[in-house]
């Protein structure tokens, strides 16, 4: 992840060819001083970046954005540089090159625009390319379909890659050899097999366990806790592994079918807790000259499902499929068009501005983002107070303040951090920090949207673990919003594949990853990255 | 994208009425006899209550305003006289018993004081008044941005702290102090160096008597109506630009291998122009209303000393039609900056 600056810094100190496969002499790119740096860049060194959706500019059509970097380099009048781009549009499949040539960043999808990315990036045929997490944004099918042409184009351009990812799925699909770092150091390097099949450092070893297996049940997932430890020695804080095989971490927290049957069973003997009838949530698209919507946009279209106490329900698809929109509705955070939503014999869509509010008590919410959904400003004590002062829950400042530390320490912070800003943690900790502010009220219903999409392997196992940690302490119900279906599957009892607004299947996770019954859910399925591991199974 | 536009004349020419409807009560409702104030001090009663008759000034509010809409609006309904073909200059559209439904340039009446048509006082005090908006704006946008640009480039350099201050003490000093401070030193002190004259018009006659222009004497009350927006552009440039220049494409473009010059004009200056379009626009329409202090300090007849006066003298077609035509102004002014927005950023683009 340091390696994000390589362009900038380039801390590859290498040789490399040139196209007709003689040798340059090695030059240290550290030295280099910024204006014989930058010819290089991009023709000789290209980078593409994590995050399609910001990495174009939005005020300039793709084409010439990409037109930019090839006349920069390269000279070539107007006309044969464009049709060079449109090559390279063809080239990295993307439909239709001339209208994509003529859009701005906005009109296309995410996965489109990191093709744009990857023909920028390629224009100028460049020795090494450096792809900062360049699937990570992007829904898993799309990524499947990114990691096979990056693949195609290795083999053709015979460029060298630099692939950084935080998940070892994706590795094992494009990388010949990895380099495992860990906190600012290379702990491991090696051909991609080997990594995958005789991990040395545990650290590896952790990251290769903590993704969620789709072929398994596991009570939790292994962190990298599990693998190493930290001890102080001598006032130091060493790290100590752990001599545990990958195999024998999952086999310790794997769930037998009569632990999952009896589950089942004592869920289902109950009422249902929430039952979505019919919903649906339509945003209007085109408005008349008069102001009045003509046409929709149906983000949900006819949704009923229930949801029994205690139970986790997991909802997959892809982005635009309607799950986070769904989700919204059921709190009445989104206007919805028609249907009911009752919650303890209660409709929640005709409920009035009072009841609504106690509502809010019962039933929370914790975002994707960590980074967006906590106000910067306000100490991280502040914002998991704010829910009980809004509701007037614990008159004394005292008692309010002592209900903080006491989640703190739920969510496995410390009393310490009551006084600090969110900017002072990391993507983990704040998600954390978003648990404890949905727990301040003592929820009996999460909705968890996307909540653990941005963060790195290793974390969001931890997070995931948190999660399961909680429904067990608190009783509590989740619905479980995810594109993850690894994710989804670990963590749900049931769950619902979405697609276009309507619900594609509902049933056991097993089920439905074992015999997907539609087309969509094979896809979804076929698209995650899953390694080399299980297939070996070492 | 037309059907916009039509929806926001149609909202402007409402905005129109309702500025009609306040300005008029507002005068209605202040315990002043503007017929009384067209004659000076000494008068007869029976005298102001005919002037007043013929004003119009005794009747109902509703009446007044009634009267004076009609009057204003392009397609309206006359008396058909000759009196009254030559005062509005109409085009008459369809005819009945009582008169005919007209086409006609808006009439604004004639002022109480002078005598004259409204609608030519405008014209004469407006080009000025555009003139010098359009020099202030203009200078004011060059300097602000170039300022910003270069402050943003190295944030907490000494040119940026130097940008900075200087933006705060602009904004904070009224125009009027600015303008006396540039009269007082370029146009009295270094008036044998600068040549420039601390009052006078833009037009004005030669010794022959032909219309001449002294463009000079537009730099000093420029520069002193420029002076505020110079700062509020200066620190909203620089603060638009700090933020765009940490967006993930500009490291995209940097990683393109283009030089930093045109990574920061290019694909950054565009992206940080909206909040500068925002404030330039209002500052322009604002100052398109007339500057009343800078004018008044610079002997600047435009159409800030013109809407003063009227308003002291109670000479209520000129209020009105100085408020009115600053009104229009705001209302094209909107529509056009928010079709500069969908050209700066195509993702606001109406109907895309």
């Amino acid at each position: 992840m340091s390696a994000t600056k390589l362009l900038e810094i380039i801390d590859l100190q290498t040789q490399f060819q040139t196209e007709e496969g003689t040798v340059k002499a090695p030059i240290d790119l550290l030295r280099l001083p910024e204006k014989e740096m930058r010819p290089l860049r991009d023709k000789d060194l290209a980078m593409i970046f994590q995050d399609p959706m910001s990495s174009l500019n939005p005020v300039f059509t793709c084409g010439s954005q990409v037109l930019e970097a090839i006349q920069l380099h390269q000279r070539l009048d107007r006309t044969r540089a464009r049709q060079l781009v449109l090559d390279l549009f063809a080239r990295v499949q993307l439909p239709d090159p001339e209208r994509i040539y003529a859009a701005y960043p906005h009109q296309i999808s995410g996965g489109q625009k990191q093709r744009v990315m990857i023909a920028m990036a390629m224009s100028c045929q460049p020795q090494v390319l450096i792809a900062d997490e360049p699937t990570t944004a992007l829904d898993v099918t799309v990524q499947k379909a990114i990691l096979d042409l990056m693949s195609d184009l290795k083999r053709e351009m015979e460029a060298a890659i630099v692939f950084i990812t935080h998940d070892l799925g994706v590795i094992a699909d494009i990388a010949d050899r990895v380099v495992v770092m860990y906190q600012g150091r290379i702990v491991e390097q090696g051909p991609v097999r080997d990594i995958f099949l005789r991990p040395q450092h545990a650290y590896t070893k952790s990251l290769l366990a903590c993704r969620p297996p789709v072929d398994q049940a596991l009570r939790r997932l292994p962190v990298v806790r599990d693998f190493i430890d930290w001890r102080e020695v001598d006032g130091q804080r060493t790290m100590v592994e752990r001599a545990v095989s990958v195999k024998q971490t999952l086999a310790q927290h794997q769930l037998t079918e009569a632990e999952v049957e009896a589950r089942r069973t004592r869920i289902q003997s109950g009422e249902p807790l929430l039952r979505v009838v019919d919903l649906r949530t339509w945003f209007p698209k085109g408005r008349a000259w008069w102001g009045r919507p003509q046409e929709f946009v149906k983000a949900v279209d006819g949704v009923s499902f229930e949801v029994y106490p205690g139970e986790t329900m997991g909802l997959v698809g892809e982005s635009g499929c309607g799950k986070t929109t769904l989700g919204r509705s059921i709190l009445r955070l989104n206007r919805t068009r028609s249907g009911e939503v009752w919650y303890r014999g209660k409709n929640l869509l005709s409920l009035n501005a009072t009841e609504l509010k106690d509502l809010r008590k019962e039933v929370q919410i914790i975002f994707q983002d960590p980074y967006s959904s906590l106000n910067p400003r306000m100490t991280i004590g502040k914002a998991i107070e704010e829910p009980l002062l809004v509701h007037g829950i614990l008159g004394k400042a005292v008692e309010r303040r002592e209900r903080v530390l006491e989640l703190l320490a739920t969510v496995d912070l410390r009393p310490e951090h009551y006084q600090r800003y969110p900017h002072e943690f990391s993507g983990g900790q704040r998600q954390r920090i978003c648990i404890a502010r949905a727990l301040a009220l003592n929820p009996k219903f999460i909705i968890c949207d996307e909540s653990v999409s941005a963060l790195a392997v290793s974390v969001q196992a931890q997070v995931l673990n948190l999660l399961l940690e909680l429904r067990e302490k608190y009783q509590l119900t989740y619905i479980f919003i995810s594109h993850d279906l690894s994710v989804v599957k670990f963590m749900s009892d049931r769950m619902i594949v979405m697609n276009g607004g309507k619900i594609e299947e509902m049933g056991w996770p097993e089920d439905i990853y074992q015999k997907p019954q539609q087309a969509y859910t094979r896809r979804l399925i076929e698209a995650i990255p899953r390694g080399l591991i299980r297939d070996d199974g070492f | 994208m037309l059907v916009y536009l039509l929806r926001k004349l149609a909202y402007g020419s409402l905005v129109l009425v309702l500025v009609v409807v306040i300005i008029s009560s507002i005068i209605y409702l202040a315990p002043v006899d503007p017929a009384r104030l067209t004659f000076g001090q000494r008068s007869d009663v029976a005298t102001v209550e005919a002037k007043r008759s013929t004003l119009g000034l005794d009747e109902p509010l509703y009446r007044q305003l009634g009267r004076y809409l009609n009057d204003i609006s392009p397609l309206s309904f006359h008396e058909a006289s000759p009196a009254n073909r030559d005062k509005y200059h109409y085009h008459p559209l369809w005819r009945s018993d009582n008169g005919v439904l007209v086409l006609k340039k808006p009439y604004l009446r004639e002022s109480y004081q002078k005598g004259r048509l409204v609608s030519e006082m405008l014209a004469e005090a407006v080009p000025r008044t555009f003139l010098l908006a359009l020099t202030a704006i203009g200078l004011a946008l060059v300097i602000g941005l170039l300022l910003g640009v270069l402050a943003a480039w190295r944030p907490n350099s000494w040119f940026d702290q130097l940008a900075v201050s200087l933006s705060v003490i602009g904004i904070s000093v009224p125009s009027y102090v600015s303008a006396m401070v540039l009269a007082l030193v370029f146009g009295y002190w270094l008036h044998d160096y600068t040549g420039l004259e601390v009052q006078g018009s833009v037009y004005g006659l030669d010794d022959f008597g032909d219309t001449r222009y002294f463009w000079a004497n537009l730099l000093l009350p420029a520069l002193a109506l420029g002076v505020r927006p110079v700062a509020i552009i200066t620190q909203l440039t620089r603060s638009a630009m700090l933020d765009v220049l940490s967006e993930d494409f500009v490291r995209t473009a940097r990683a393109k291998g283009l030089s930093p010059a045109v990574v920061v004009i290019k694909h950054a200056l565009r992206n940080a122009l909206n909040p500068v379009v925002t404030a330039v626009s209002g500052w322009f329409a604002g100052l398109l209303a007339g500057a009343f202090f800078v004018e008044n300090v610079f002997s600047f007849n435009g159409l800030g000393q013109l809407t003063v006066n009227a308003l002291l003298n109670y000479d209520i077609p000129v209020v009105l039609g100085a408020v009115l035509f600053t009104a229009v102004i705001f209302v094209v002014i909107n529509v056009l900056v928010d079709v500069l927005y969908g050209w700066l950023d195509p993702r606001v683009r109406v109907g895309a």
